[in-house]
């Protein structure tokens, strides 16, 4: 383990009485960087993020935030983060700024109000306004205030902008990026692919507890399956694009036009298609929401078998 | 810890209001009403006409017309339980409250150790019942002195010491069963059940000598109540609050090794009693 990373995970383990959240997560996150951790409802996304706060004492593996062990120093690592959880609950009794008020005595009143007032005036939200009255948009406006008042050096994010208007998700993507741009390391987990994409530097998909992949969100999409439809000039036989490692035919219609599957990079299929009469060529990319999709159907048939 | 101290105390201000007031009014009355039940001729004769069970559930009516005997009568005899019920709630709710609510995921991101935030909430549980109990104890020692209640003002103060480490008692051990059982209610009413079986006991120990053997192991035994007023059993108090200290203690180490749950998670359950009892039905026929 190095003290250069924002974040470092290794074999970490958590389960729920018979219910194993975590099976051995591997994660490693640089600093200043904007990491998205990708997955559905129940993947151990929270659960991931509650155990780098210590708010949850993992079976096993070892954990470094920021270079520290957040099981030995818990208070040293926190003070340095801000967090958002997934599920936000506060006070009824209070206001949003008595609430605020409150968080910032928990800092040791070490934050500057001022910009408190900043974060609130560009997230259109009301200091006066009694918790109980806030819809989840709102309070989710909040939570992000607090995570965000006093600079933290890494920001824990669980579903940031859940409950959020479009025009509100834009100002959070804008204010982490600037808090990125101020040095922070940004990890934040969604199970909104759009966001990731629109977000992350790097991407972390997890799936059942275990990290199945692990890559920028461009090269994800690189490296996934796509399908092609080859048109040729005059019928030819398709058999020796089978041969191609990872390319696997679909369908053919009399030799003119061809439908394939491809795995992994083109190269080698481009080099069998330089003696073929090629006609034109169409390359259907996935999203990144087939990708994910991709990896929760291979998940579920590697289990059903 | 400061910061957990003045929130504890500002998010209970609605109840410490509420009991204040509400104890502050008993006991004014109960000064008020003190020249006249004292003065009414043949009282004591009275109250030993009550029968001899009730009289020994309550450990006797015998002095009376006398301030130690008024006051035990009328306050200190049932005010664990009464204030015992403020407590409780406070103790079992102080830290798993803010859990099932969900709060105190965000709370425990913040640079606060377990430890210190632990020992804040409970810093704000004695502070909660020392004000409740300040409050009764002006509302008795001040309007005290325009009647013949004949006591000093450290006379009046004695018995809430021991009233006070026995609610410190029921508050310390609502507090570590909150965090044993599955809920902050499953803990309160435990606790609540506990601190009234260990009340009826007691009565029943006056007219059940068996009993007698059994009761040294309950803390209300320990309780001097106005007995108080002539002087304090310091060992009393000192093992009360030595068995507290123990509960808090063992409370701050269960915290310590705890997964914080997120409103909605719960720990374990208790087995329905519908499961208990449920029998395999037989199949049924064709």
């Amino acid at each position: 383990m190095t003290d250069n990373k924002a974040i470092q995970v290794r074999g970490l383990t958590k389960s729920y009485g018979k219910v194993r959240a975590l099976r051995g997560v591997d994660l490693e996150v640089d600093r200043g960087e904007i990491f998205g951790f990708l997955g559905p409802n129940g993947a151990g996304k929270t659960t991931t993020i509650r155990c780098l706060l210590d708010l949850i004492r993992p079976d096993s593996g070892q954990i470094r935030v920021l270079g520290l062990d957040p099981q030995a120093v818990p208070v040293a690592v926190r003070s340095s983060v801000g967090y958002l959880p997934g599920e936000l609950s506060m006070e009824d009794g209070l206001k949003v700024e008595g609430q605020l008020r409150y968080y910032l005595d928990l800092r040791g009143n070490q934050v500057d109000w001022d910009h408190v007032r900043e974060l609130s005036q560009r997230l259109d939200l009301d200091l006066s306004m009694p918790i109980k009255n806030l819809s989840k948009g709102n309070k989710q406006k909040v939570g992000m205030v607090q995570a965000l008042m006093h600079r933290p050096r890494l920001l824990l994010l669980d579903e940031p902008t859940a409950g959020l208007d479009p025009l509100m998700q834009q100002e959070v993507y804008r204010l982490l990026r600037e808090a990125q741009a101020n040095g922070a390391t940004v990890f934040f987990s969604t199970h909104i692919i759009s966001e990731v994409e629109t977000l992350a530097e790097r991407v972390a998909i997890i799936r059942e507890g275990v990290i199945v992949e692990e890559a920028q969100p461009g090269r994800l999409v690189s490296m996934a399956m796509r399908r092609m439809w080859i048109r040729f000039l005059k019928p030819v036989d398709p058999a020796p694009l089978e041969n191609v490692e990872g390319v696997t035919l679909l369908s053919q219609s009399n030799g003119l036009r061809v439908h394939l599957q491809v795995e992994r990079e083109l190269d080698g299929l481009i080099k069998a298609l330089a003696s073929f009469p090629v006609s034109d060529i169409e390359i259907e990319r996935p999203s990144l929401e087939e990708i994910f999709l991709a990896y929760y159907r291979a998940g579920s048939v590697e289990e059903g078998n | 810890m400061l910061a957990e101290l003045k929130h504890t105390l500002r998010r209970k201000r609605g109840q410490l209001i509420g009991w204040a007031i509400g104890l502050a009014l008993y006991a004014l009355m109960m000064v008020s009403f003190f020249d006249s039940i004292v003065g009414i001729e043949g009282i004591q004769e009275m109250m030993q006409a009550y029968p001899e069970d009730l009289a020994a559930f309550f450990g006797g009516f015998g002095a009376m017309n006398t301030p130690k005997g008024y006051l035990e009568i009328y306050y200190f005899n049932y005010m664990p339980v009464i204030i015992g019920i403020f407590t409780v709630g406070v103790g079992a709710g102080l830290l798993v409250s803010d859990e099932e609510k969900g709060t105190l995921d965000l709370i425990l991101s913040y640079p606060v150790s377990r430890t210190a935030l632990f020992w804040g909430r409970v810093l704000g549980l004695l502070a909660l019942n020392a004000l409740v109990l300040l409050i009764a104890y002006l509302s008795w020692v001040l309007p005290a002195q325009g009647t013949g209640m004949d006591l000093t003002w450290i006379q009046i103060l004695r018995p809430f010491l021991p009233l006070f480490v026995q609610l410190v008692f029921f508050g310390a051990l609502a507090l570590l069963l909150s965090l044993v059982l599955p809920s902050v209610r499953s803990a309160g009413m435990l606790t609540g059940g506990i601190l009234v079986g260990n009340y009826l006991l007691i009565g029943l120990s006056n007219l059940n000598e068996d009993l007698r053997a059994f009761i040294e192991y309950t803390p209300l035994h320990y309780y001097q109540g106005a007995d108080a007023v002539d002087g304090l059993d310091w060992i009393w108090l000192g093992g009360i609050a030595g068995v507290s200290l123990v509960l808090v203690l063992l409370a701050w180490w269960r915290f310590q090794g705890r997964d914080i749950r997120v409103a909605g998670e719960g720990s374990w359950h208790l087995p329905a009693l519908s499961r208990l009892l449920r029998r395999d039905k037989p199949p049924l026929e064709a």
